[in-house]
């Protein structure tokens, strides 16, 4: 009935204010963003002018930002080998039949129904050496324990990437949980008819069949802990020194603490276009892998 | 028959003892973290931590009140989080509708477009947008934050709703306009209803997401403060530490007690909201 030309004219009128709102907080910033990253603009002495790719060039030479780089690296590539080995651990824990089952799945819930920045805020002191959480709990151990874990370049960065898991591998389990789900439980009985012990069946059966479910959710959780913001904003500041400043910090200090917005955007497409590049490659090999 | 027992028991230990340390890793920093917020700011150096306080106090809670002006905050807070869901649900509804029941070249570009502006990250856009808002004056108003909120959430309401229109089929609305009913009427009284459950599930999951929203108030706002943003800028008690731990503990507890009850209680509705959205990617 909707085949009728006169409908789309409706249909076009429906969907206007969903395009019109991402229009202008999406496609048209981010164009803007790209023209700017070829400008040198200097709010504060009224500087504007053409430079070309001469902030693309000095990104790449500047000590800031080639920390930061390879500190978003090193986050990106630690928390998600993070979620992958403890996040599948975690989702086999959710699936296990017991009378505690739906209690356990609410609690793993919360660490994501949370703002990140509360989490952040309270790892800053959950991390002091003297009155933190970390240490007191280390301490029931080992009582003698000292360790001021964000005035160290190393461990301020495992504790920025610890607080990371804390935040959201429940919420990657759970998403492998819902894959979990799929997997017919005729396949585990054919397999225990044939011999094979649960730990068999888990690497031949389990892992095989959510591959495909866990390199799709591996792409967005790689994409959003590359875009990671909130969490060093509030517990470390990119500190100490430049150490934790993950490339979206980097990109809104310099936009709006130190007003160097064309370089900013350089760093903000170089990273839009990382993500653009990686995202593809994967979801074309996402493809490829069928079961 | 003892190791037959001890069989049968020893997983059941294994899998409480699991259990129990999950729990235990998650729930045991949020315990701390109400502690600390009925502490009194001088018991709160201590060491080790007393994981329950000698004179709980519910200053810091009267501090935030008073000195900080809390009510406000929640206030704004419930303000441009309950419009922009109630907004928001109206914009994806009607886009989704659209979506799931006409076909045209150009509907599918768009739908390509709103998937594809999922890929642009908060940070690639912020100056340019912020230095817009401002042109056109909405930098720091309800509005502004409004529609940033909303634009956040569409691409995922539009999603779980169009896929479920999808299963909904269009014979419902072609009897219903047999029957007279127009176009508004056939959507108001037919389809809509039908479309609770989805619409429920993404209320409750938007819910969440716009309370956590942090870059937007963060960049976008500066007299309107939210309970996100707020308990990044409490006040400093003293030079010696560089958080107002008994503050923020008791900021954080107030953001994180309604969510735990929130999430208790919906527990179903989002564990099909994000499983609906994380199939699908």
């Amino acid at each position: 009935m909707y085949a009728n030309k006169k409908y789309l004219t409706i249909a076009w009128i429906l969907v206007l204010p969903a395009l019109l709102i991402r229009f202008f907080t999406t496609l048209y910033p981010i164009a803007d963003t790209f023209r700017i990253s070829f400008f040198e603009v200097k709010l504060l002495q009224g500087i504007h002018r053409f430079v070309g790719f001469r902030n693309y060039v000095d990104m790449f030479q500047d000590d800031k930002m080639i920390a930061s780089i390879s500190f978003t690296v090193l986050f990106v590539v630690g928390s998600m080998a993070g979620h992958l080995i403890l996040g599948i651990a975690l989702a086999l824990i959710l699936n296990m039949k017991f009378a505690g089952q739906k209690v356990l799945r609410t609690i793993v819930l919360l660490p994501w129904a949370m703002p990140m920045v509360v989490i952040a805020m309270a790892s800053k002191w959950a991390f002091n050496n003297d009155y933190g959480l970390v240490n007191n709990f280390i301490r029931w151990f080992d009582p003698s324990f000292q360790m001021n874990w964000l005035i160290h370049t190393g461990t301020a960065r495992n504790a920025v990437i610890a607080v990371d898991l804390w935040k959201d591998l429940p919420f990657f389990a759970i998403l492998v949980l819902a894959g979990l789900q799929f997997i017919s439980s005729d396949m585990y009985e054919a397999a225990k008819i044939d011999g094979a012990g649960s730990v068999q069946s888990f690497f031949a059966i389990t892992l095989p069949l959510l591959s495909k479910n866990i390199l799709v959710l591996s792409i967005f959780f790689t994409m959003w802990r590359m875009t990671s913001f909130d969490i060093v904003y509030a517990m470390t500041s990119g500190g100490p020194g430049e150490s934790t400043a993950l490339v979206a910090y980097r990109v809104t200090t310099e936009a709006f603490t130190n007003l160097n917005t064309g370089y900013a955007a350089s760093i903000a497409i170089v990273l839009f276009l990382v993500m653009a590049a990686l995202s593809g490659l994967s979801m074309s090999a996402a493809k490829r892998v069928d079961y | 028959m003892v190791s037959n027992r001890a069989r049968r028991l020893l997983p059941a230990i294994a899998m409480w003892g699991l259990a129990a340390v999950v729990a235990f890793l998650i729930l045991f920093p949020l315990w701390w973290i109400f502690i600390s917020s009925i502490t009194p700011a001088g018991e709160l150096f201590a060491k080790p931590i007393k994981y329950w306080p000698a004179h709980p106090t519910l200053e810091s809670y009267r501090f935030l009140i008073e000195n900080v002006g809390l009510l406000a905050k929640i206030r704004d807070t419930l303000i441009i989080v309950g419009l922009s869901i109630l907004i928001g649900m109206i914009v994806s509804v009607m886009a989704a509708f659209s979506f799931s029941r006409f076909r045209s070249k150009g509907l599918s570009l768009a739908v390509a477009f709103l998937l594809a502006s999922m890929l642009i990250p908060d940070v690639v856009t912020a100056r340019p947008l912020y230095d817009f808002l401002r042109y056109v004056h909405l930098y720091d108003t309800y509005a502004g934050l409004i529609v940033l909120y909303i634009s956040g959430i569409l691409p995922f309401s539009i999603l779980i709703l169009q896929n479920y229109l999808n299963d909904i089929p269009v014979s419902i609305e072609e009897s219903a306009s047999i029957d007279g009913c127009g176009f508004v009427q056939s959507m108001w009284y037919v389809t809509l209803p039908l479309l609770r459950p989805a619409l429920a599930t993404v209320c409750i999951v938007n819910f969440i997401t716009c309370l956590n929203n942090f870059f937007t108030p963060l960049f976008y706002s500066n007299g309107i403060s939210v309970l996100s943003t707020a308990i990044t800028q409490l006040p400093l008690r003293d030079n010696m530490y560089a958080v107002p731990w008994d503050l923020v503990s008791a900021m954080g507890w107030i953001i994180i007690l309604p969510i735990i009850v929130f999430v208790a209680f919906f527990q179903r509705q989002i564990m099909e909201g994000i499983m609906a959205g994380g199939v699908k990617g």
